[in-house]
């Protein structure tokens, strides 16, 4: 039998995933808060080929062999992305670089201590609460306000405040005539406060499973998230959108990459068919 | 079906759409009381590939399931309510607004509101032969009537014959002849509370849709120095779209389009690799 012919399909099967990821990171490469994914892939169990049928032999070990590959997990990037000025009242981008007692963090967000624990690092999230009242973490802050004076996403979710229902402007009071204190509050001139921003701080952010919209869902325990008031390594901006942190030169490299990768396993299908070719009409010819 | 070109055909929908609000937006860039739409985009639903339990292997960072995009799309376009730059004409009827409001239109004989930042009036003669204050299109600007009595309606601007027009920085219009001046009435001013509330419509004015209550999205108010509005007669807003802002971003949103139309080659590519395994 020739195992290697479902290897190089399995590797198709990845190539072609991979490849759907990275376009769905440029199809994103403008989207407020976005973060862009990566396709990890894990080889199928090992296997440990033995010689059959063979009398006498002390060693009938042959080796380990592994046939194939998936797609294991998507795993999205939580690395800040750049801000940019829209000058809008209702914009919100979130700084987080938040410090865990001393530990220094490496460019995917992970410190690895001596003794091998993993720890990576917490990251901030606007917390929104959707039509049917599930909760939701996101950095797109590109919020709007409408006549019923609710902040709400672009999806028509609300924003949720640090008293953990939505924050709703009173009539006749703009969003322009506020600004965003160290707090997260949204003041007047006067210093009236029209509500808080819950910006919510998740520690393991792997945890967090996107929902579509710019949504994500926290897969862990919710009483593992905790609200941050102010400081913390969090900054909120007003006027500003976090862009998407995709990588285009990246990706465009990512996509030349697995689309040749496929490539090469349709290649190996071929050489394999050659063989069977061989083996049925060579071999067996009589 | 392959998943690249569903995604990469969606944002390539979305991004058609931006641009065409570019040529929207630069169409628009000498258009007078033009404010710039925007808009955003957001990644579109996505859905989870269910894996068994024996995908829970050591090393495994994200909870079961393999998370699929499927691109993104364009979302709701929002006015940008900035204020324009002030340009002087000299004309008795063009008016200018500064700060943070809009005049009020008689948008139909059924009295339905409009709202506009351009104040290139005309002065039009009606089926009564009054000389009255409309905009371009022959809509009657909404003005505060006070009577003798001291009563206040809303009305049109009646200019009488053989007057001259003018107009104080909190709208107060005042018709001046060799007679004398008479206070004609004050022009509403409404300030916008709720702009993304406000849509766009034809003729450079401003609606509230239907079913929503206008009172919640706009408020009468009187220009003063506080609230830093004003009324300059003889000056018109021009278009609040920067040329350079927008050629920038078109220039960001051209590559993404390109981008992902290599993604679309690139998977037809794929798909031919497939078909031609077997040559």
């Amino acid at each position: 039998m020739l195992r290697g012919l479902y290897t190089a399909a399995s590797g198709l099967i990845t190539q072609q995933r991979r490849h759907d990821t990275v376009t769905n990171n440029i199809a994103n490469i403008n989207t407020p808060g976005y973060k862009g994914t990566n396709s990890v892939a894990h080889t199928f169990p090992e296997m440990m080929l033995s010689l059959t049928g063979v009398k006498n032999e002390p060693n009938t070990k042959i080796g380990k062999l592994t046939t194939g590959v998936f797609a294991e997990e998507s795993l999205a990037l939580y690395l800040q992305g750049d801000l940019r000025e829209t000058n809008k009242a209702s914009d919100f981008a979130i700084l987080s670089n938040i410090a865990v007692d001393g530990l220094t963090f490496d460019a995917a967000g992970k410190n690895v201590s001596d003794n091998g624990t993993v720890t990576y690092q917490p990251q901030a999230y606007f917390t929104i609460q959707t039509a049917d009242g599930g909760v939701r973490y996101t950095r797109g802050g590109s919020f709007t306000v409408y006549e019923d004076g609710i902040l709400r996403t672009s999806d028509g979710s609300t924003v949720l405040g640090a008293n953990g229902a939505p924050i709703q402007l009173p009539p006749g009071v703009s969003i322009e005539s506020l600004t965003l204190n160290a707090n997260h509050q949204l003041v007047d001139a006067g210093g009236a406060v029209y509500g808080q921003l819950l910006i919510s701080r998740i520690d393991n952010p792997y945890l967090l499973v996107r929902d579509g919209s710019g949504h994500f869902r926290y897969e862990g325990n919710e009483n593992e998230v905790q609200a941050i008031v102010a400081a913390e390594g969090v900054e909120v901006r007003q006027g500003y959108i976090e862009r998407s942190n995709v990588d285009v030169t990246q990706a465009a490299i990512d996509i030349m990459a697995a689309m040749r990768a496929y490539e090469a396993n349709q290649k190996v299908i071929q050489f394999y068919d050659r063989s069977l070719d061989k083996a049925v009409n060579e071999v067996g010819r009589i | 079906m392959n998943a690249s070109m569903i995604t990469a055909m969606s944002s390539m929908n979305a991004l058609q759409q931006k641009l065409d609000l570019f040529a929207d937006n630069i169409a628009n860039v000498g258009t007078v009381g033009y404010k710039r739409k925007e808009s955003s985009f957001e990644d579109l639903l996505t859905n989870m590939k269910a894996q068994p339990e024996a995908f829970q292997q050591s090393g495994r960072l994200t909870p079961l399931g393999y998370n699929q995009g499927w691109g993104a799309k364009m979302t709701e376009i929002v006015t940008n309510f900035t204020q324009g730059p002030l340009k002087e004409t000299g004309l008795s009827t063009d008016f200018a607004l500064e700060g943070n409001a809009l005049f009020e239109v008689f948008a139909d004989d059924a009295g339905n509101r409009a709202y506009t930042r351009n104040g290139a009036f005309h002065l039009t003669l009606d089926a009564n032969g009054d000389n009255i204050l409309t905009t371009e299109n022959g809509q009657p600007i909404v003005a505060i009537i006070t009577d003798a009595n001291g009563n206040a309606t809303e009305g049109r601007i009646v200019l009488p014959h053989g007057s001259e027009m003018q107009v104080a920085a909190d709208g107060t219009v005042l018709g001046v002849s060799s007679q004398g001046s008479t206070v004609l009435g004050r022009l509403k001013l409404l300030e916008v509370t709720r702009p993304d509330a406000l849509t766009a419509v034809a003729d450079n004015l401003f609606a509230v849709a239907g079913g929503i209550n206008a009172d919640e999205v706009v408020q009468a108010v009187v220009p003063s120095e506080e609230n830093g509005i004003a009324v300059r007669q003889g000056f018109l807003e021009q278009s609040n779209v920067d040329f350079t802002q927008e050629m920038t971003e078109l220039i960001i949103v051209q590559r993404a389009y390109q981008l992902a139309a290599r993604a679309i080659s690139s998977s037809d590519t794929m798909m031919g690799l497939a078909n031609n395994m077997r040559a």
